[in-house]
């Protein structure tokens, strides 16, 4: 794999971004106020699946309001993602955290769009209140190991 | 950090009367403020923690103190939320457009908290400093 990391690392765009101070600034600041937005989409639900969200409030309903707002945030997350990782391709091929970040980060993307959310719109009735909390107690714990290891790749490089 | 703007975000999306539309704001309010308070508490001591490690740091960079006015601010405007519109959340609980002094609280708190966030992510480059 190493090659295909040198050759983006070695792209024109790649090169301009690590040189200007203020690009990566920008798209660095970017990724955190998409990352906020991320966190609130995704813990408006799980705090409900933990019993204290909006409790009187249908799961499937504060689900289904979180969604767009959840999935525009990743949109910008992977956008701003790409320009970070091509800016220091070779620099994250050797880091371990950052291996470690996208194989959680694979692993809470399935769980998201798969278990967890047939479990948000499946409602009340149909799913428990301990398999509820357990589903949530998951996510916060899978998105929360995401985000530490990645605010880790910048500091044990 | 995240968790605190994050659900502020999805409060003042409710305010302004752009998301979470189908649950009534003094459910979202009632759900999220306890959580914003213990995540609040937590970005506060880690924040000064991190602060006491170099101060002389912080204190010669300008946009920290940007920082700390664009906070000031941003907890005024809650205060005055809290003490105006909010009072008669009853009257708009559940309007898909929210009375304009929520829509105002909501607006301004999510500028300010957005720029409280690049204002510290900022910080970080020492930009602005003085010697």
């Amino acid at each position: 794999m190493l090659p295909y990391f040198e050759a983006m690392n070695d792209l024109a765009i790649s090169a301009a971004i690590r040189e200007s101070l203020w690009v990566i600034a920008v798209i660095n600041t970017m990724h955190l106020l998409f990352l906020v937005m991320f966190a609130g989409a995704v813990l408006i639900v799980d705090l409900r699946l933990l019993g204290r969200g909006a409790s009187e409030q249908p799961l499937a309903q504060v689900a289904r309001d979180a969604q767009p707002w959840l999935v525009a945030a990743l949109i910008g997350l992977t956008l701003t993602g790409i320009p970070q990782f091509l800016s220091n391709a070779l620099r994250e091929y050797h880091s371990y955290l950052f291996w470690m970040k996208m194989a959680v980060l694979l692993v809470a993307l399935v769980y998201t769009f798969t278990l967890r959310r047939h479990v948000t719109l499946a409602g009340e009735a149909r799913v428990g209140p301990a398999t509820r909390r357990a589903v949530g107690l998951i996510s916060i714990a899978l998105w929360t190991a995401v985000v530490i290891q990645a605010r880790l790749i910048g500091l044990f490089t | 950090m995240c968790a605190f703007a994050g659900l502020v975000l999805m409060m003042d999306l409710r305010l302004i009367g752009i998301g979470n539309m189908r649950t009534p704001f003094s459910q979202v309010h009632r759900s999220l403020f306890p959580w914003q308070v213990v995540f609040m508490t937590s970005s506060t001591i880690t924040g000064l923690l991190l602060v006491y490690t170099e101060p002389l740091r912080f204190y010669s960079n300008f946009l920290f103190w940007i920082k700390v006015v664009l906070m000031v601010m941003a907890s005024i405007n809650a205060l005055a939320f809290h003490r105006g519109t909010y009072l008669a959340v009853a009257k708009w609980d559940l309007d898909l457009m929210p009375p304009f002094g929520a829509r105002l609280a909501g607006a301004v708190g999510l500028t300010l908290w957005a720029a409280v966030v690049v204002a510290g992510r900022l910080i970080a480059y020492n930009w602005f400093t003085t010697p």
